[in-house]
This record gives structure tokens, sequence and C-alpha cells, in this order.
């Protein structure tokens, strides 16, 4: 008897003391397994115009199959601006992919696999809800960290809705971060995690691992899976993201509501307007509380709520009708707006190879970024130290708005000036530029002997 | 007779000898004699002063040898620190100001008088301090001596100010003109002197003051305007130049000491690039040098005058100006601000057509004064809120492309860390343009807001800005 009962006293010590671990254990090799057959290895070869020059640079970046087509969802700053993508498989079979859409806002890109050459069978992974995420929940980071393929590491949700502003930029430039919260985790996250899948103990994909915090220790971002869900279905079927603008930058209502009153704890605070947007065609003005937007009461009393708010105008069809409901000086006020197609961030760009120096093409969000007076000329990227354009005194940020004689009417008359003068070697070539609102000359001194060969086209 | 000869010969031989300059050393220096023409115009000038970095503000002491300039007590230091004049200095939200708190000067015989802060000369970095006296006091001031043929190779001294734990409180150092610099200006060259003496009083072999101990700047380097400043890695290019700042230079600024927040200075009203030779050559000018003009500012002399862009400027009053480099730049900036305000200057231009021709113009414009630097902007400090604005000036409105006519606000221009302003989100540089929605023009009207407002304090005060 005696013996019988430390018996069952030494089986349920065992049960209670060791099932939750190996349970935990056996969550993360179930999870393992759903995924890891789907994770990819990326290795772009993206094209940097910063320096004046083009720059090709091998990048290394995770990735996860998401669509029996051979799908890969990962980071726009991975794959975004690249010209050749090798991906490896989970087998460490090498197929080439392609881009098929990306969107800088979200930080997201959709590669379709090239498996003509693929004997294997792709795995797909599948998407969770990252809305019912919990702090403290066990969550699993996997991709390449520092390009170490098939690497795992886990940690827990430190924090579902941290917020940046919209003033996070990628590494090429554009800003990113105003229509989404990110998942904190410490699950670590190092340069080449990006891209990779942050998946729970089911095997579902929460997040896709997007960025982490320099010298810190395992503070980690992941975007959350249900905009990740949204973007790629959009970029599945339409191949681009399109958003609407109507031009309002917000702040939290809660660090003014006492000044406007105790009563009003709801409603999005306007901080300013761009000038010449949508919403100042509409009269709205900064101080403005909006209340409703197309009946629907809106409030960002927190910044955690302004990516909401954001998505909500943005989702809007471009060119269609929003009816904004505001407070001012104690009245209401309703608004209809026209919303217009919020453009490209970034334009076009090129080489000018001869010159020594980088253009791109000005975007209407580049106008607004850089205060340009329209969108006409070459907007310099970059100047080739000691070239012939630093020489001449070209700087980055300066507009081309002339070549010689002939003014520019657009990015694509630049080129053409550029192909016809760098093919007919013409020695010297006069740029009328502006730099903060003046007008400049520039002399291109060209040494036609110095042996440069042609820009390919 | 003939010993009385031989004594004379041998008399006038010695005094040759004496006065024959190739034996000039630093030994035929009187220094006893020197001293005493010194100790009545040098003074020792102990300056408090704050230096504000923006979020946070220093008090520190320095300590300078000054001379006396003026009979009423006018005196010049090395003013270096104090270099707040700059004209149209770049936005000046992020940079350092330093403000004089408390000034003692001491003559060398021990006499103590207070001090008051009268301004720095921009080109030179001579600060001027007026020493406050009872009843007109009288004293005996430097007489600077307007020298011109600066002999390469003749001795020059000065005396240096010592460390404070040291008796007698200042010693003598020579050194050598070595050189006489004709571009960009005229600057007589020293060696064996360093930067610590700068604005010392310089004595020539004769003890005469011939001027002070100055640097040459490289002028590329202090440009604003230029459109863009070009830096040079070249380390001959970052060497110090010291020299003479000479007496002729000295009595004009002392007749007319430049004053902290007035602007003694004038402005065309452009911002400017040099004709090269290829692009005078490019365009065919038959020219040396000169100005093209690439912003003309509305309603400034140059827009008055009829300037536009793109116009080339090739003579000033008849004068050629020959500026074929960007480095030469300053040296047009100078000549245009050191013109009185209202001078009517004129400006022989070149026009290309349309057609590709080119007109000759003759415009007239009449200079102004040029307008205030952020630095002296009239400040308004909220000891509760912890922060400071100041008045938007010109600058601004070029730096951050705003129109003068519409536009209106101040600048932050310091908040302390971790003070109200700062944790309810204002940063530096931030042009607040409404206060609890009462739009503010200028720094009174956020001391009227803000003196009503003093009793809501308790419940939280919260500004609405942009930025």
């Amino acid at each position: 008897m005696l013996k019988f009962l430390i018996g069952f006293i030494f089986l349920a010590a065992s049960i209670f003391a060791v099932t939750p671990v190996e349970s935990i254990q056996q969550d993360i090799y179930n999870a393992r397994d759903r995924v890891m057959p789907a994770l990819v290895h990326i290795q772009p070869v993206i094209k940097d115009y910063n320096t004046g020059e083009l720059e090709k640079q091998a990048v290394i970046g995770s990735g996860v199959i998401f669509h029996k087509d051979g799908y890969v969802v990962t980071n726009y700053h991975v794959a975004g601006r690249a010209e050749r993508i090798l991906c490896t498989l989970s087998d460490k079979e090498i197929v080439p992919a392609k881009f098929i859409g990306g969107d800088p806002l979200t930080d997201i890109a959709v590669l379709k696999l090239d498996l003509s050459n693929y004997s294997g069978k792709i795995k797909v992974a599948e998407f969770g809800n990252s809305d019912s995420v919990q702090v403290g929940q066990y969550v699993i980071a996997m991709g390449s960290p520092l390009a170490l393929s098939r690497s795992i590491s886990v940690g827990v949700i430190s924090t579902k809705d941290r917020y940046f502003g919209s003033d996070v930029r990628l590494p090429s430039g554009e800003r990113t971060g105003r229509y989404n919260l990110w998942i904190q985790t410490d699950a670590a996250i190092n340069p080449g995690n990006s891209g990779g899948p942050l998946v729970d103990l089911q095997g579902q994909i929460i997040g896709i691992n997007s960025r982490a915090t320099l010298y810190a220790n395992n503070i980690g971002f992941a975007i959350p899976i249900n905009i990740v869900k949204k973007v790629t279905d959009i970029i599945l079927t339409k191949g681009k993201v399109t958003r609407s603008w109507i031009g309002l930058h917000c702040q939290a209502l809660q660090e003014l509501e006492n000044y406007f009153g105790a009563n009003r704890n709801s409603g999005v605070l306007i901080a300013s307007i761009d000038p010449g947007s949508p919403a100042e065609k509409s009269f709205l003005r900064a101080g403005d509380i909006i209340l409703e937007v197309d009946g629907q009461p809106v409030s960002a009393r927190f910044v955690e709520e302004l990516p909401k708010f954001y998505s909500l105008i943005a989702d809007h069809k471009p060119g269609s009708e929003i009816s904004l409901k505001v407070l001012r000086n104690e009245q209401e006020y309703t608004f209809k707006v026209t919303t217009k197609q919020l453009g490209d961030l970034q334009g076009e760009d090129f080489e000018c190879k001869k010159w020594g120096f980088t253009v791109k093409a000005i975007t209407k969000q580049m106008q607004i970024d850089y205060q340009l007076t329209d969108t006409v000329g070459a907007f310099v990227v970059g100047v080739k130290p000691l070239s012939t354009a630093d020489n001449g005194g070209l700087r980055r940020a300066d507009v081309i708005v002339k070549v010689n004689n002939d003014d520019l009417k657009n990015f694509s008359d630049f080129i053409d000036h550029y192909d016809k003068y760098s093919l007919a070697n013409v020695d010297k070539v006069l740029l009328t530029i502006k730099r903060s609102g003046a007008t400049r000359y520039v002399l291109l001194k060209v040494d036609n002997n110095k042996g440069d060969t042609l820009d390919e086209k | 007779m003939k010993n009385k000869l031989i004594s004379y010969v041998t008399f006038v031989i010695v005094l040759l000898i004496i006065l024959s300059p190739q034996y000039a050393t630093a030994q035929s220096f009187d220094y006893d004699r020197l001293y005493n023409i010194i100790k009545d115009y040098t003074v020792i000038v102990d300056v408090k002063m704050e230096v504000s970095f923006g979020v946070h503000t220093n008090e520190q002491a320095d300590r300078y040898l000054g001379t006396i300039v003026t009979d009423d007590g006018l005196v010049i230091f090395n003013g270096f620190t104090f270099n707040g004049v700059r004209a149209l200095s770049s936005f000046s939200g992020f940079s350092i100001k330093t403000t004089p708190t408390e000034i003692k000067i001491t003559t060398l015989d021990g006499k103590k008088y207070d001090g008051e802060y009268i301004g720095v000369d921009r080109y030179t970095q001579i600060g001027f301090i007026k020493i406050k006296t009872e009843n007109n006091e009288k004293f005996k001031p430097v007489k600077f001596q307007n020298i011109k043929n600066f002999k390469v190779g003749s001795w020059v001294t000065l005396y240096t100010l010592l460390p404070d734990f040291v008796n007698p409180p200042v010693a003598a150092d020579i050194g050598m003109i070595s050189t006489v610099v004709k571009t960009p200006q005229f600057f007589p060259l020293t060696v064996g002197f360093n930067s610590i003496q700068l604005t010392s009083v310089l004595f020539n072999e004769a003890l005469e003051p011939v001027g002070v101990l100055g640097e040459l700047n490289n002028p590329s380097s202090s440009s604003f305007a230029t459109g863009g400043l070009m830096e040079s890695s070249n380390p001959s290019s970052n060497m110090t130049l010291l020299g003479i700042v000479t007496g002729e230079q000295l009595e004009k600024l002392i007749a007319n000491p430049p004053q902290k927040g007035k602007t003694d200075h004038s402005w065309l009203g452009i911002t400017l690039q040099a004709l090269t030779k290829d692009m005078a050559q490019f365009w065919h000018l038959d020219i040396p040098g000169g100005i093209i003009v690439n912003d003309v500012m509305k309603n400034s002399p140059a827009d008055n005058a009829g300037l536009e862009v793109g116009d080339i400027i090739y003579k000033v009053n008849g004068q050629q100006v020959e500026i074929d480099k960007e480095e030469k730049i300053p040296i047009f900036q100078r000549l245009i601000s050191e013109m009185e305000p209202g001078t009517s200057v004129e400006f022989s231009v070149l026009r290309r057509a349309q057609e590709g021709g080119v007109d000759s113009l003759t415009l007239l414009a009449t200079l102004q004064k040029a307008p205030m630097a952020a630095m002296d902007a009239p400040e308004y400090e909220n000891k509760d809120l912890e922060f400071k604005v100041r008045n938007l000036v010109f600058s601004d409105y070029l730096y951050y492309n705003l129109d003068s006519a519409t536009f209106h606000g101040v600048v932050v221009s310091a908040l302390t860390q971790g003070g109200l302003a700062d944790i309810e989100g204002l940063s530096m540089g931030d042009i607040i343009q409404k206060i609890n929605n009462q739009p503010v023009n200028n720094i009174d009207d956020v001391k009227e807001i803000m003196k009503k407002m003093k009793r809501e304090y308790a419940q939280g005060n919260h500004l609405f800005c942009l930025a």
C-alpha cells in the first residue's frame, strides 16, 4: 500500500512537474515542422544609386512561402529594389525568383519562385491572426540572421502595439510605418532575419520580422500578419497597393484634450496639412478635431491609434469622396474631401555614368518632402567624388531644370538629353539647377578620352 | 684735435652700427622701455559668461589680455568666443551662444573696474568692451601707427598674458614678418606667435605699435550664401595663418565698434556664384571673372535695382570684379557689406538674352542694412515652462523657404532638458505659430499670452505647435 502510494505520488509529481516544459518543447518542434519547410533564404542583388554611381550590392534576407504557386513574402527593403534574386529553399536547393510587387509603406514585398527546374515539392506556411496574439505569448523567429540560414530563435511577444511614427525610413530612403504598428519580440532578430516569419506555437505566422534595435539585447519588431495578409492580397490581385491621400498629419489628442475641454476625449487632432493637398483645398485646418469619417466615429487619443485612422483614409478608393465631421472652435462642421491617389514615394533612378552622378524622377511625395516648387526636372541622388559633376559643383538634392539651353519638360526628357550629349561626346555641358530655391549653373567638363564606357541601354 | 676727430669718427661708426638695420635682433628691443609704454593701456579682462548649447547652459570664466584704445576706456580683446555677430550665419537654432554676464578689468598696476560688453568684429574677431568709470575718468590709450611698409624679415614683439598663478602677469614674445599676403586681402604674416596671443598689440623695432595679432581665415570656410562651402582636406589649407591687423584697419574699427544686436553692415540681397573661367569661356564672355546672381530676395536692394537671376555682375563702381573661383566670393561679399547702408553702388551687369546674345546694363542699387542674424534676434525666456523663443529672422525664412509676408511665428531657441516644454514635445527649432489658438507674431505676443495664462499653469498648459 505504501509502495503504491509512493509510486502514485512519484507518478503524479512527474506528470505535473515535467509535462508543461515537455509540452512547450513539443510545441516548438511542431511549429518548426510546420513552418521551416516553407522558409526561404533570399539573396537579392540590390541597386544603390546614393554614391553617385550605380552600385550593386548582394544582400541577404529571409522569406516564407505562403502560396502553393510559389509566392514568397519578404520585406520591401530586402527585395524591393532587387535586380536579381536567388532563393535557397529549406532543402538547400537554390532557385531564382522574380519580384512581383512591393509596398514600401508597410515594408512588404512578394516574390514568385521560378520552379521550372526544381524537382522537389514546395511547402506552404499558414498565416495566423495577429489581432488575437497576446503579450507574453511564446513566439519563434525563423530566418537567416547574419546570413546564417535556417536559424530559429525563441522568445515572447514583448508588446503588440509598438508605434514609431511616420518618420521611419527604409535604407533606400522611403518612409514607412505610417499605416501599421509593430509586434515587438525578444526572440533574437538580427540583420538577415528581415522578411522571415515570426511564428506562434501553433505553427502559424503572426508577423514578418522586419527590424531590430541595434546595440540592444533582443528588441526586434515584426509587421503584424493581418497587415501582411491585406497587402499581399492586393499585390497578388492588383499588382500594386494604391492608397488615397488627402494630406493630413495628425497628433494624439490626449496631449491636448485638457486644452480642448475635459469632455472632448475622442476624435483625431489635425497637426498639419500638406500645402496644395485635397484636405487644404476642402478647407480643413490644423487644429481641427475629426470626429467622424463617413458617419463612423473615429478617435486617436493615443499615438498607437493613429495608424488605424490613416489606414481608414488610405483604404478609400482614390478619387472618392470622404465626408469628415470636424470640431472647430466648439462648432461641428462637415467637410467633403475628394481624395487623390497617394503617388510613388520615390521616382525612377538613373545613372549618368559619364558625368558622374545619379538622378531620380521627382514624385509628388518627393516634391512635398523636399519643398520643391514642382515635379519637373531630375533630382540629384548622389555625386561621385572627383567626377566631372563634382568638379562642376553639383550636389546631392540639386534639381536639374535645364540642360544647355533646353528647359526640361520631364524626367525622360533629361535622360534623352543625357543620351544625346554623352553619345555625341560633347565635352562641355551646362546644367541649370535649383538649389534651395536659387538658380545655379553647373558646367560639366567631360573628359571623353577617359575611356568611360557608355551606359548600356 | 686729431683725438677729437678720431673719437667723433668712432662715435659715428658706433652710431651707424647701432642704427644699421641688418643688426637688428631680439636684443635690439628695449623691453624696460616697452613695458613702460604698455603699462598705461594694457589691462587684464576677466569675463564670466553663459554658454548656451540650446538644451543646457554652462557657466564659464575666461581671462584675456586687453588693450585700452580710446581715452574714454574702450578696450579690445580676443573676442573669438563671442563671435555671435556673424551676419546671416545660417540657421542658428542649434548653435552655441555665448553671453557675457560679468566683466572685470584690472590694469597692470592693480586698479579694478567693471566692464560692459560692446560686441565683436565678425572679420577680425576683435572684441570690444567699455570700461565703466565713475567720473568720466580719462585713460591713456594706445595710438596705433599707420605703417604700410612691412618688411619681410623684420622683427615684431608683443606681450602674452600668463596664467593667473604667475606674477608678473605678462611676458614678452618675439616674432618675425615672414611674408606680406596680397590676396585675399593685404595681410603681413608673422612667424613665432600663437593663437592664444590673438589681439595682442604688436610693436616694430622702433617700439611703435603697428597693429594687433590677427588671423587670416580661409574665406571659403566662413561664407554663407556662396551656395556651398568648399571644404578641403588638404592640410596646407587648414594651416593657421597669424599676422598683423594693421593700424589703419584698427582705426576704422575703433571709430565705429560693432554693437551686439546692431547690424552695422550692408547687404544686396542675392545668393551668388562665381563666374569661373570655364563658364566665361562657355558663354563667350570676355571678362576675367564675375558674380552670377542665383537668387534675388524680394524687396532687397538688388530687387529694387532690377537685378535678375542669371545676371552676371562684372564691375562694381567701375572696378572689375575678378571673381573666378567660389573661394573668392567672400571678397565681393565683404566689399558690399563694408559699405555704409544707404550707399549708391553702380553695378555693370551682363544679361544673357534668350536668343543667345548678351546685353550690357548698368544698374544702380542703394544698399540697405543687412537683416538681423538669428543670434541677435530678441529672445523671450519662460522660466516656468523652461524654454526660450526668439523672433523669426531673415535667414529662417530663407532656410525654411517661407514667405515673410504671410508667415509669422517665433522660433524655439532654447529648451531645458527635462523641462515642461521639453516634456510636452517642443523641439529646438520648432516654429510656434499659435498658443492656445491665439496667433503669435513675435516674442511680445508670447510674453502677453504667457502673462495672461500665468494662473493656468497648475492645470497644465498645452501648446499647439507647428513646425
